[in-house]
């Protein structure tokens, strides 16, 4: 089973996307009464054509024929209402749903996410949070839409026929239980049986698709293919094997509807000429066959609630994967401010110091959820002007050591800034100081000018201009149409050397007295990223700046003022 | 939209032999709908005619019987939809995939590789509803309508006649709802594809926004962003639903004006009960299959896409390259003059000439590559040194000739005589070792230590378990296991060319100077060893170097 228990972190993250009653109710009653109607409008017809079979005065039949006029449009345009009022809640509520979760977010990322590094996580979590509006819209309306209606329809036809009321009752509870019981089973089988494979067969296939060139050249295609053939029957055997079960629940719901059709007749019949309900000393035909009927429109209505389950279980494996993906509280790797943080230039708060020396002595620091370091014993010094290239083969914690010096992480040894220990310093105070080019640089799906302001939103175009000639981008620029060209959802108009030229930019505008560079090479192809480091290097270098460049590949003498290499760490 | 794509009969079997059975079902429980109403009125009739219960039990049970038999015709026609959905994916993917290797790795670069796996995966998936819930309905409308409304006809005129007309009114008039909702939806899509990223946006750029101190003012932009999605999707749906409120209206008041119209004849006598029940139960059963068409027209169109990018694939009748088997002419008569007069062997082009679609991008290229030596070929950017790669792995065509030591190379289906490691690692889910000895017929693991070695890589460890695409190694890990697999395939087939597309671009200088000292022992060994770079220690390295200079003619 896909036993989702539900502990209290999913069901805050549930609680959040449920719609607040105000915005709520007014879909939930519009659906009560379509659905109500939908009854309604059976039953009328029914008892108009049997009363009218008795050949009494038409003005006996005006009231049904009015009601019967009256709940067909009526249903339809409550229908129509019911969805979008519920839609315009659940989007109200996703606004709460969303800070919600963003609130959460932002004291532990981008470091403490269980999304680090992994685009296609970040992108999931993101669906995940949307996806949860199917909880108001698909779970908790139709359960109740459905279970009012079933019960008001159970109560009237008690009120006449009492024994047909309880078997509509019986076959109704029977119909959801066990629909919403194989549905559950069936559901869970599929997971256990069918995800596997198919997860296996789509990453046979992207890899065969992605690396169709090495495949070829190999010789090696036709064993693949031979492999996916067995992998795709062995999916195709399983899916088969499944099918049997697909169709029971849409079958036990017909199969209950009929039942209590035959049961209302069976006990309505003798009670035609013996007696009746509360309602009618006597049962007449007309309210038999209303009796009779209206079981077939309760169960139309009805079909809803293993629909709303399968829904429920998809909600809920959603909310669980939202609430692993962002902790309730974050890990010990994760800094948290000191009660009064302690401040730089001791005058002025919101200005940053001109210049800032920036010292390590036998720095370390760690992933969250990492039994070991990620970097330890790191011994550095940064004045202004200085220009340090930071070596070391991949997986010597280079980039472990940049997200601990912006605060992302926390460190152990000293990291000190004017000689003030960073953890007695706010994030936001080190982070002031001490900027960051990440490894894949984030470009916002806006103009260059919106990438560019939001890191000094006072900058005039002519310094945003310069700024872009600064690090080379000023032709390019020029190319696109100037400072208004975008750079599309997360900068897919623009390459990865460019993307980090803009990065770059970025950085300048925020003038940070300490810039650290990590890896800009890193998704650039070899022929620019030679150029690139020396365009960043000599686009960041002023006398008042310290930079550490943190890069695999080669640098040239005359642009660094010294080198350091972290160890390889196996 | 076409409701169903003729292709898809055409390419998957599966598909009419699903439309055959779901055909026999819809028919058979057409016939049990009717029977179930016919007898549920007699029963109906003979209670308010006042027979006793004993009287009418026969009719129950015919009654009982019905209904078990609707069950069971429901369960089987939703059976058959399901593996008649995973029948034709299952076919269609193994057509897409002998498709793609048919068409080989050029034609599968110049489309987003993504793009084509998704299409043979979770894009057939599309299919499921569209199998499940959407062609069993379009049966019903086919077969269960007309017989429905030949029925209702028969038992009473006027009925049937209220049906045929307002039946055909719904398809009109979700056409023009779909129409009008179309334009709403061109005019907002831009807007809303770009709030709906919004929040990917804002969240995946938190790291940046954080480092600019900029996170807080999020909260107020995103709920700005996201009332302004709410007050843009609304306006969209508000047109959307009519379609749905216009099918529910037309059916419920057809339902209506029939009831209401039979109860008026009851009256005076010119109709029985019977009849009016009768035609009363069949009036909703003849609008539930157009009903539902409509309801499942999102998933129809769903998988009406996705099979349609699978038929473009399909149907792209490309000239597909030359398949010819790579044998060099066996007896090759003469050892072609040497036109550069350099060496005595070794690899030589002449007039070698490649062309993408029209442009020209390799023209009557002359170049020899000796035996024993390390040749570095370069230029700049996007001057085509991946497609001359390309086009001597005869992954993409090209005219003129290339012999090697004396004899014509054929480029077609198998290239024994070629080891390459391309730009892309293009690793492999499984051991280092499984991926070093790719399409070798047996693994040595004295060679596979051997290759990883003069790869620089002798820190991998050849048991290292890879996840898909070779996930788990670093940048520079996997490019000098690619370096390993190619200098594999060159030591235990004998190849006497090795070709390597950028091999250190993601290596340090340590690891760099290993590869190299590695690919001249191959050279050493005899071979054409011939790298693609521009880095200066590769280019020092080398024994002499082939500059590819763009083409500045038209």
């Amino acid at each position: 089973m896909s036993d989702v228990t539900l502990d209290r972190a999913a069901r805050d993250v549930l609680r959040l996307a449920q719609p607040r009653p105000r915005w709520f109710v007014p879909g939930l009653l519009a659906g009560i009464g379509s659905s109500v109607m939908a009854v309604a409008l059976l039953a009328c017809s029914a008892w108009l054509i049997t009363r009218a079979a008795e050949m009494p005065s038409l003005a006996y039949l005006g009231l049904a024929v009015v009601g019967v006029r009256a709940f067909a449009i009526g249903r339809s345009v409550c229908r129509y209402l019911e969805r979008l009022a519920s839609h315009d809640a659940a989007f109200r509520q996703l606004a709460e749903l969303r800070l919600g979760i963003f609130r959460r977010i932002v004291p532990v990322a981008p470091a403490g996410l269980a999304t680090t590094g992994r685009g296609d996580l970040l992108t999931r979590l993101v669906r995940d949070v949307d996806d949860l509006q199917d909880l108001p819209l698909r779970v908790v309306q139709p359960l109740l839409v459905a279970g009012v209606t079933a019960l008001l329809s159970v109560i009237g036809i008690w009120l006449v026929v009492p024994a047909a009321g309880l078997t509509l009752l019986v076959c109704l509870l029977l119909a959801g239980v066990l629909g919403t019981i194989l549905s559950g089973s069936l559901a869970a089988r599929a997971d256990r049986e069918l995800a596997p494979l198919r997860g296996a067969l789509a990453d046979e296939v992207l890899e065969i698709v992605e690396n169709l060139d090495a495949l070829t050249a190999f010789d090696a295609l036709s064993p693949r293919l031979v492999q996916l053939a067995r992998t795709d029957a062995l999916l195709r055997q399983a899916s088969l094997r499944r099918s049997v079960g697909v169709g029971v629940q849409s079958a036990i719901m017909s199969l209950f509807a009929g039942a209590a059709t035959l049961g209302a007749l069976y006990f309505g019949i003798p009670e035609l000429i013996s007696g009746g309900g509360v309602l009618s000393p006597v049962l007449l035909g007309p309210t038999l066959v209303v009796a009779v009927l209206v079981p077939l429109a309760v169960f139309e209505v009805f079909g809803m609630i293993p629909l709303a389950a399968s829904a429920w279980r998809q909600v809920r494996v959603g909310a669980r994967r939202v609430a692993d993906v962002v902790p309730a509280t974050a890990p010990v790797e994760i800094p948290i401010d000191v009660v009064k943080p302690q401040s730089l230039s001791a005058t002025d708060r919101a200005a940053a110091p001109p210049s800032v020396v920036l010292e390590l002595t036998d720095l370390g620091a760690r992933w969250p959820g990492q039994a070991e370091p990620g970097v330890s014993g790191v011994t550095l010094r940064l004045a202004p002007g200085d220009r340090v290239h930071l070596a070391g083969p991949s997986g010597a914690g280079k980039t472990t050591l940049a997200h601990s010096l912006v605060r992302f992480l926390d460190y152990t040894g000293s990291y000190r800034l004017n000689g003030v220990e960073a953890r007695l310093l706010a994030q936001t105070e080190v982070r002031r100081v001490v900027g960051l080019c990440e490894q894949r640089p984030w470009l916002f799906d806006d103009s260059i000018r919106q990438n560019l302001l939001f890191a000094r939103d006072t900058a005039t175009d002519a310094e945003l201009d310069a700024v872009l000639a600064r690090v080379g981008l000023a032709d390019w620029t020029a190319q696109r149409g100037g400072l208004d060209a975008r750079v599309g959802e997360r900068g897919a108009l623009v390459s990865g050397g460019q993307a980090q030229r803009i990065a770059l930019a970025r950085a300048l505008l925020a003038d940070f007295p300490v810039l650290i560079v990590d890896e800009p090479t890193a998704n650039v192809d070899s022929v620019g990223a030679d150029a690139l480091v020396r365009d960043i290097l000599t686009a960041a270098a002023d006398a008042h700046r310290a930079v550490l460049l943190i890069s695999h590949t080669p640098v040239p003498d005359e642009l660094v003022t010294a080198r350091v290499t972290l160890p390889a760490r196996f | 939209m076409r409701p169903l794509d003729r292709r898809l009969l055409h390419y998957a079997s599966a598909a009419r032999r699903f439309l055959l059975i779901g055909a026999l079902l819809g028919f058979a429980q057409t016939v049990v709908v009717i029977a179930f109403a016919w007898l549920l009125t007699r029963a109906i009739t003979l209670a308010v005619a006042g027979e006793r219960l004993s009287e009418i039990v026969p009719t129950l049970a015919a009654l009982a019987g019905a209904i078990v038999l609707r069950s069971v015709l429901i369960w089987l026609l939703e059976v058959s939809a399901n593996r008649g959905a995973a029948l034709v994916k299952s076919q269609l993917r193994a057509r897409v995939m002998a498709t793609l290797a048919a068409r080989g790795p050029d034609w599968v670069a110049s489309r987003q590789s993504a793009r084509l796996s998704t299409v043979a995966t979770t894009g057939l998936d599309a299919l499921d509803n569209y199998f499940a819930r959407y062609l069993p309905q379009l049966l019903l409308t086919m077969i269960a309508t007309p017989i429905l409304i030949t029925v209702m006809l028969w038992q009473d005129l006027a009925s049937g006649l209220t049906v045929i007309i307002v039946i055909p009114l719904i398809p009109i008039f979700m056409i023009l709802i779909g129409r009008a909702t179309q334009t709403v939806q061109q005019e907002q899509w831009q807007a809303l594809q770009r709030l709906s990223t919004s929040f990917l946006d804002v969240v995946g750029g938190l790291g940046t926004l954080k480092i600019y101190g900029r996170e807080r003012r999020q909260f107020v932009l995103l709920r700005s962003i996201t009332e302004q999605y709410r007050a843009r999707t609304m306006k969209v749906l508000r047109v959307s639903f009519l379609s749905g409120f216009v099918l529910e209206l037309a059916a419920s008041l057809s339902v209506a004006i029939i009831a209401v119209s039979i109860g008026l004849r009851l009256i005076d006598g010119s109709l029985l009960l019977g009849v009016g029940l009768f035609v009363l139960l069949l009036a909703p059963e003849a609008f539930l299959p157009v009903r539902q068409v409509g309801a499942q027209f999102h998933s129809a169109a769903d998988g009406l896409a996705a099979a349609e990018e699978l038929f473009t694939i399909l149907d792209d009748d490309m000239v597909l390259n030359d398949t010819a088997p790579t044998v060099p002419k066996a007896d090759a008569t003469a050892a072609p003059a040497d036109q550069l007069g350099s060496g005595t062997g070794g690899l030589l082009l002449a007039g070698v000439t490649v062309r993408r679609g029209d442009t020209v991008v390799i023209d009557q290229l002359h170049a020899h590559f000796a035996f024993g030596k390390l040749s570095v070929l370069r230029g700049v950017s996007g001057v085509g040194k991946s497609t001359l790669v390309a086009a001597l792995l005869g992954f993409v065509p090209m005219s003129g000739e290339v012999t090697l030591g004396g004899v014509a190379v054929v480029s077609g289906a198998t290239r024994p005589w070629l080891a390459w490691a391309g730009q892309r690692p293009g690793l492999f889910r499984g051991t280092v070792a499984e991926n070093v000895a790719l399409g070798a017929a047996a693994a040595d693991p004295r060679v596979i230590t051997q290759s990883l070695d003069w790869a620089g890589a002798a820190d991998v460890s050849p048991a290292t378990v890879l996840g898909v695409n070779g996930d788990g190694l670093s940048g520079g890990q996997a490019q000098r296991v690619t370096a390993a697999r190619a200098i594999y395939r060159a030591l235990v087939t004998d190849c006497p060319v090795v070709i390597l597309d950028e091999p250190s671009s993601a290596l340090d200088v340590e690891a760099e100077a290993r590869l190299l000292a590695g690919l001249r022992r191959l050279a050493d060994q005899g071979r054409v060893v011939i790298v693609v770079s521009h880095r200066p220690a590769v280019v020092a390295a080398a024994d002499h170097v082939i500059e590819l200079l763009e083409l500045t003619h038209v």
